[in-house]
């Protein structure tokens, strides 16, 4: 009991202390990563989008080399999305359709084609020539992004099949 | 057969850390096309610190031993210190992770105050002892 009661003070104590130190030195505790694998890909996602969407604000305005650093940021997006799905992690907040999990060689593959995609965009804009990238840039949303978000995505309303 | 390598490692440290720098530029416009739609919009912010600290992660991958050149602006002082450099590192992915969670919650006044000390607690704790300071930098030479 009195075991117990010892372990239990130290263990309290050291939290206490490494919170101390944490707040002293002025480290920062939030990770990249929560451990929520839903809420993880979804903000992910949220970059990505942004990154496309600024890409094509940058080709519009007619500058093709900036375009690199967003694609830069999807090709590094593509290296993390498959280890954020892992098995059952389909909620009622994941627009994931099951086929991920059925088909996961298929989707593993989605995933990598995304990652060529977004290197060739980055490629073709580093080379600052603003008609292959926009070439590059007129196909992604369907040979990128649609690869995966077609067979394994559930649709936005807005894309829903009418009845 | 090092050589290709070395120059995939080299340009991947580049355009990494350009992507950083550009994620922390005041006039990067990642998630809205329009700097001046961010101006009071805190929560905008959360896609540039998600990006870097992302980017974060990837950083000690990026130096592996001898892959210092005449192109790069690492110092040798990240072979030679690298828990120190590993721990800079990770502290750049957890301050723009905190960075990002305050502009999830759209908290204004904490975004600018981690904006404000960012360049100093978070980009300064890895360039200032592991990166050739750019010119303008440079300590002044005493005249001879």
């Amino acid at each position: 009991m009195r075991n117990w009661r010892v372990k239990s003070t130290v263990a309290l104590a050291s939290v206490v202390a490494l919170a101390l130190a944490s707040s002293a030195t002025g480290q920062s505790t939030a990770k990249l990563w929560t451990g929520d694998p839903v809420a993880d890909r979804q903000r992910l996602m949220k970059l990505n989008g942004a990154s496309w969407a600024d890409a094509q604000a940058k080709l519009k305005a007619g500058n093709a080399e900036a375009v690199a650093v967003n694609a830069e940021t999807m090709a590094l997006i593509a290296t993390q999305i498959v280890t954020l799905f892992p098995q059952g992690s389909l909620t009622d907040k994941s627009k994931a359709k099951p086929e991920i999990w059925q088909k996961w060689p298929e989707f593993e593959e989605a995933v990598k084609n995304f990652g060529s995609q977004a290197e060739k965009l980055r490629d073709a804009a580093r080379t600052k020539d603003l008609a292959a990238t926009e070439a590059v840039a007129k196909e992604f949303g369907r040979q990128a992004c649609g690869t995966c978000h077609t067979p394994f995505r559930v649709p936005p309303p807005q894309q829903q099949p009418t009845r | 057969m090092l050589r290709p390598m070395r120059t995939v490692v080299i340009l991947g440290t580049l355009v990494a850390l350009a992507v950083v720098g550009c994620a922390t530029a005041t006039k990067t416009t990642i998630g809205t096309g329009d700097p001046v739609a961010k101006a009071g919009a805190p929560e905008t912010v959360a896609v540039n610190a998600e990006a870097l600290s992302l980017h974060a992660q990837r950083i000690p991958s990026l130096f592996p031993e001898g892959s210092l050149t005449d192109k790069s602006k690492a110092k040798p002082d990240i072979w030679q210190k690298w828990p120190e450099f590993q721990a800079a590192a990770k502290n750049l992915e957890n301050r723009a992770a905190t960075l990002r969670d305050q502009a999830v919650a759209k908290d204004g006044t904490a975004v600018t105050a981690t904006v404000q000390t960012f360049g100093r607690d978070a980009c300064g704790t890895c360039h200032t002892p592991f990166r050739v300071p750019p010119p303008q930098q440079q300590p002044a030479q005493p005249r001879s």
